[in-house]
């Protein structure tokens, strides 16, 4: 499936690329695929089906037996390979960091192999330490002295600390516990949404690629191309059966994380600022001075928790986000009064969010 | 300092020099061998058993075939210098191959990723991690070749092994007693020296302990 247009530089590409390892293992059959500028290019598959193989072609640190891959649409089989991987970030599973460097010159490497002076090098590695939140007291530390998610944190600082305008990432989240998985993926896109990188990014997990993906890439073993589509495209026309058991379960209900809830209309809810003594009598919502709701108030006083809030600014529509169907359907049915509670940006009360008007909004969408 | 007839310094400055140049040069040799072993399997096939067949050969013969082999003379500190640089070679190819096989395969990855040239990786960043496995190879090589330094003595090379010698040939337990703590308490020292500038050259090791 070609990519629906062309727009853009096409930053990486894969022409017919495919790999017949020495053993006579096929690792790649034959791949072509366009991860374009500025976006992150997820490549998905079960194990064994090429993802590894397919990221190191683009910096020769596996030479393709067929096709060829082009980056800024020069053939990397003419460049010299050293030189060219100093030009593209790498961050590979376990972060792979130097144990005998201190976490500041792990990540001064890469400068200092393009020869800016140790001192130089090291001040673009505090900044860049800085960028992907690492507090400065951990940048004397040894990598052992680090937790899995900080080690994590310092390889992706590591990759940016060249200035690459590329990086590949192979599964770099995944010997994390999720609940740090999604800082850190929350944290990449915070970070790609401040820099623009030309991500290639691996994982087996598709929950991942399609949070993290500008486009996924699902690839079947072979390393061949199931499908090559957006998000919530993926999600709701999967090419095949294939695709259809690798998206897995709830597709139906994920996809909605897609759809921008947009015109959602909020119901009034009555609400109060202190907790008072009175049982309300009905469901109430308890504000605190800003504004902002803390609690429900039960009709016989009880406190409890408010459920997941839905924040009605739709951000940038693209990635799945608060403001979306999905978010105001989970506000509605996460919260214990059977209605959501909605805010703005702020975190301040706006309304309440009925489930029916969710799914009246889902019945305007076109049919899929 | 004078004891049994010796002047000890003399003797014991003669056996640290004997024992430790062939450790160093024996390392200096070993690491390009080794290196290949880790690289190639092929060359990994060859060079370790034939390096465990060297440490096989009686000292003596060695010391005493050299000088044949060579055109030294026979009574030429030389002939125990290279019989025991021959040894640490012997010991250490095998060490510095599975010293650079423990570095773990992610980390060469990584440095190969981030784009060092083969110099580099091997001088930046594998041979650093190296130095614990390399270490103890290191202090295997240091004691033997402390201990067979006194082999010397039977053909006449200076070392604290003369007082083992001639306290043998005088009858004189005390000497030989001397020769032998002297040696010990030497191959100790150095050893402990070994220790302390592995772990100097590797403060992360200890890190998160
Ligand atoms: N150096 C090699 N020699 C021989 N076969 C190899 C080599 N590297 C990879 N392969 C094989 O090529 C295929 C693809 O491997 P690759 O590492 O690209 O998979 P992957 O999609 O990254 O898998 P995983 O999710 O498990 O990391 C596998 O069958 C693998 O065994
Ligand atoms: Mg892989």
């Amino acid at each position: 499936m070609p990519p629906a247009e062309p727009g853009g530089l096409h930053v990486i590409e894969f022409r017919d690329v495919g790999k017949r390892f020495a053993d006579g293992t096929v690792g790649l059959e034959s791949l072509s695929l366009t991860a374009r500028e500025g976006e992150i290019t997820a490549l998905v598959g079960p194990s064994g089906c090429g993802k590894t193989t397919s990221l190191r072609t683009v910096n020769r640190m596996v030479e393709p037996t067929s096709g060829s891959v082009h980056l800024d649409g020069r053939d990397v089989a003419d460049a010299d390979p050293a030189q060219l991987r100093l030009g593209i970030g790498y961050v590979i599973q376990q972060a792979g960091l130097f144990p005998h460097r201190r976490v500041i010159d792990n990540v001064a490497t890469v400068p200092v192999l393009q020869g800016l002076s140790r001192r130089e090098a090291r001040s673009r590695a505090a900044a860049v330490l800085e960028r992907v939140g690492l507090d400065g007291a951990l940048a004397q530390r040894w990598p052992a002295q680090l937790s899995g998610g900080q080690q994590q944190r310092v390889g992706v600082a590591r990759a940016l600390a060249g200035d690459a305008p590329v990086l590949l990432m192979d599964e770099p989240f995944s010997a994390v516990d999720p609940v740090v998985r999604v800082e850190l993926q929350d944290e990449l896109l915070r970070l790609q949404a401040e820099l623009g990188k030309t991500i290639l990014f691996v994982t087996h997990d598709i929950d991942e690629a399609i949070r993290l993906g500008d486009r996924v890439a699902v690839l079947r073993v072979g390393g061949r191309l199931a499908q090559f589509a957006p998000p919530a495209e993926l999600l709701a026309h999967p090419a095949d059966g294939f695709v259809t058991e690798f998206v897995g379960r709830d597709r139906g209900y994920r996809r909605l994380g897609f759809v921008e809830a947009g015109a959602l209309p909020l119901v009034d809810l009555p609400t109060r600022r202190d907790g008072g003594a009175d049982p309300p009598g009905e469901w109430t919502v308890l504000l605190d001075g800003a504004e902002r709701p803390v609690a429900w108030l039960a009709p016989d006083g009880g406190r409890h928790d408010l459920g997941s809030v839905y924040t009605t600014d739709a951000g940038d529509g693209v990635q799945e986000g608060a403001g979306t169907l999905r978010g105001a359907l989970d506000a509605a049915l996460s919260s214990p009064a059977r209605c959501g509670v909605a805010v703005d940006a702020e975190g301040r009360y706006r309304g309440g969010v009925a489930a029916d008007d969710v799914l009246a909004l889902l019945e305007r969408e076109p049919a899929r | 300092m004078r004891a049994f007839g010796y002047e000890i310094d003399e003797l014991v400055v003669a056996h640290v020099l004997l024992a430790v140049v062939p450790v160093l040069l024996g390392l200096v040799v070993a690491l390009p061998l080794g290196w290949w072993a880790h690289r190639s399997p092929v060359a990994r096939r060859v060079l370790v058993p034939l390096s465990g067949a060297l440490y096989t050969i009686p000292s003596l013969a060695l010391i005493v075939v050299i000088p044949v082999v060579l055109g030294t003379p026979i009574l030429s500190p030389l002939n125990v210098g290279l019989t025991l640089t021959i040894y640490t070679v012997a010991l250490l190819v095998r060490s510095v191959a599975e010293a650079l096989d423990a570095v773990p395969d992610t980390v060469t990855t990584a440095a190969v990723a981030v784009g060092y040239r083969p110099a580099g990786l091997l001088l930046g960043v594998q041979l650093p991690l190296a130095v614990p496995v390399l270490t103890a190879g290191v202090r295997v090589a240091s004691v033997s070749s402390f201990s067979l330094v006194t082999v010397g003595a039977l053909v006449g090379i200076d070392s604290l092994g003369t007082l083992m010698t001639s306290g043998f040939e005088q009858a004189y337990p005390l000497m030989v007693a001397a020769g032998v703590v002297g040696s010990v308490a030497l191959a100790f020292l150095f050893d402990a020296l070994w220790l302390g500038l592995g772990r100097g050259l590797t403060p992360w090791s200890r890190a998160g302990v």
